[in-house]
């Protein structure tokens, strides 16, 4: 446990960066917060808000794609799994550091989403309400990603992962029936946020948040699996 | 007692999606026994690092198998007694003290070990006055020390080295063997691979050659470099006229000569009058060695594109 903690620690020091850009959004929100009359323009509010949420699943996709690759083409990952890191640990390492990186937005939102919102009659309880469901995407879309990244390089890891997260979306929007929306729950917690508004309660039922949870620890097992058979010092270029 | 290193029949290709596929290892077998500094050498390309790297985990033979510490590689337990260098350091980009404690904790060492062992082996490579810097602004050769720190944080049974010294300075290539020496006096095992063959010759009880994939030789360092075609032959009593070649120094005459002429030599000097001071067999240099069973010789380990 305490090197899949190290691992994870030490992936969001790596990705200070991107994770300070990420926050910059989080500040457009409260600098519209401080800067408009709350009362006024909360649909505004409420659209930037969903706006800003949705781009970290994005952003978990990518770190979860790119990860393995960084660390393969620094040759960092060998210094790593020298030591006695199992791969199976390395990747609990790599997705529990992604979802920390989306923890530290979704936390980072939550407070500016709670207090600009909140002045302008959202309840602050639904705020968080939605922040579990977008943390619960990023992990799914990261971990799925990560999945992909054992083997295809960045960018179709990130394709891959688009499509697949679309595909219930697609099935969805085809079918009219909303439940194959959570045979891969990110389209339908996305969905959660989007649909939010002043009117109608939004916080919904805990089913998707709890099979993303269960969904990302299969496509762990599954990423664990095809990783350890991966050669890992072979050139990635 | 099992062999600290083990490689069984290990066959290691590459595969190409265009051009079939690269053989980097054809049937390998070698055992490292505990408490020798093994030499591994061979020209680049010959397979060593993907040997080292088979045996660290970082990739599955094709074919054979092998075992480290007594337990098949892979095993991510064993590696908690193994220091590990590889042959281009890449670290994190942070404190030296830090990384070295970090490296160490993966390996499951508690806070207070760290706290004792961190310096210690700072100290040990000369970095105490740079532990505090980012490791991003350090030198080559300064990192490889840094390298070398976070393989022996954990106090291996054994090292695992690929070039350790290339970066070194002369100041530092000494301490680094120096320690390799100490090290093997407390027991450790260190399997070496690196292209500097004064230093194998100096520090490695047994060397083995990797030629395109192939085991070329394997012997004790003391053999490989006296099993040379020539002796040397002191004596004194004699007049240097009498041989050619033949070198006198305070009294004493040297004379190389093959090692089928050793016999009528020192015949010849006994009708001479003189006394035989040694017969020494000639040692070569690993390097003449090395040239020698590495000379080009015909390969069949490319089954593809190479």
């Amino acid at each position: 446990m305490k090197a899949i903690l190290l691992i994870a620690v030490n992936f969001v020091r790596e990705q200070r960066w991107p994770i300070l850009v990420m926050l910059l959004w989080v500040l457009l929100l409260a600098f519209l917060g401080l800067s408009t009359e709350a009362a006024r323009q909360r649909e505004d509010l409420l659209f930037v808000f969903k706006q800003v949420a949705v781009y970290v699943v994005a952003f978990s996709v990518f770190f979860g794609s790119s990860a393995i690759y960084n660390e393969r083409r620094s040759r960092r990952i060998l210094s790593v799994l020298s030591k006695a890191v199992a791969r199976d640990r390395y990747l609990s390492g790599l997705v529990l550091g992604i979802s920390f990186a989306s923890a530290i937005y979704c936390f980072t939102l939550g407070l500016t989403g709670s207090w600009t919102l909140g002045q302008s009659g959202f309840a602050v309880s639904e705020v968080w309400f939605l922040m579990i469901c977008l943390l619960a995407a990023c992990v799914l879309a990261g971990t799925v990603s990560l999945m992909f990244s054992t083997f295809l390089n960045p960018f179709f890891a990130a394709g891959a992962t688009a499509a697949l997260m679309g595909l219930p979306a697609l099935a969805t929007y085809t079918s009219g029936n909303s439940h194959w929306g959570l045979a891969i729950p990110v389209y339908a917690l996305i969905a959660v946020v989007l649909k939010s508004s002043f009117d109608t309660s939004a916080v919904g039922p805990w089913l998707p948040v709890v099979l993303a949870v269960c969904e990302s620890l299969i496509f762990w097992f599954v990423a664990a699996q095809i990783f350890s058979y991966v050669d890992i010092a072979v050139s990635v270029e | 007692m099992y062999p600290i290193l083990e490689f069984e029949g290990v066959t290691k290709e590459y595969r190409r999606l265009i051009g079939g596929s690269f053989r980097a290892l054809a049937n390998f077998s070698l055992e490292v026994q505990a408490g020798e500094i093994f030499g591994f050498l061979g020209p680049n390309g010959a397979g060593k690092t993907t040997a080292i790297h088979l045996a660290m985990g970082f990739m599955r033979p094709t074919t054979g198998r092998g075992s480290l510490l007594g337990k098949p590689f892979g095993h991510a337990g064993t590696r908690q007694r193994v220091g590990f260098l590889p042959e281009n350091v890449a670290l994190y980009p942070r404190r030296a003290e830090r990384l070295v404690r970090f490296y160490g904790a993966l390996n499951g060492m508690t806070f207070s070990q760290l706290q004792k062992r961190g310096p210690e082996v700072l100290e040990l490579l000369g970095l105490q006055d740079d532990a505090t810097r980012n490791v991003s602004r350090f030198s080559r050769g300064m990192l490889q020390r840094v390298g070398l720190a976070q393989a022996l944080i954990n106090d291996p049974e054994l090292l695992i080295l690929d070039e350790p010294t290339s970066a070194l300075d002369p100041v530092s290539r000494v301490r680094v063997r120096e320690l390799l020496i100490q090290s093997r006096a407390t027991g450790r095992t260190i399997f070496l691979s690196s292209h500097l063959l004064s230093e194998i010759e100096l520090l490695c009880d047994r060397v083995a050659v990797l030629h395109h994939g192939k085991l070329v030789r394997l012997a004790k360092t003391a053999e490989l470099l006296q099993s040379s075609e020539q002796v040397e032959i002191a004596a004194t009593g004699v007049s240097a006229g009498l041989f050619t070649g033949a070198v006198a120094q305070n009294g004493l005459l040297r004379i190389v000569v093959p090692r089928d002429q050793q016999r009528a030599t020192i015949t010849r000097i006994w009708t001479a009058g003189g006394e035989i001071v040694s017969v020494i067999p000639q040692r070569r240099s690993l390097e003449e060695v090395f040239l020698e069973v590495t000379a080009e010789r015909p390969s069949n380990t490319a089954t593809g594109g190479q």
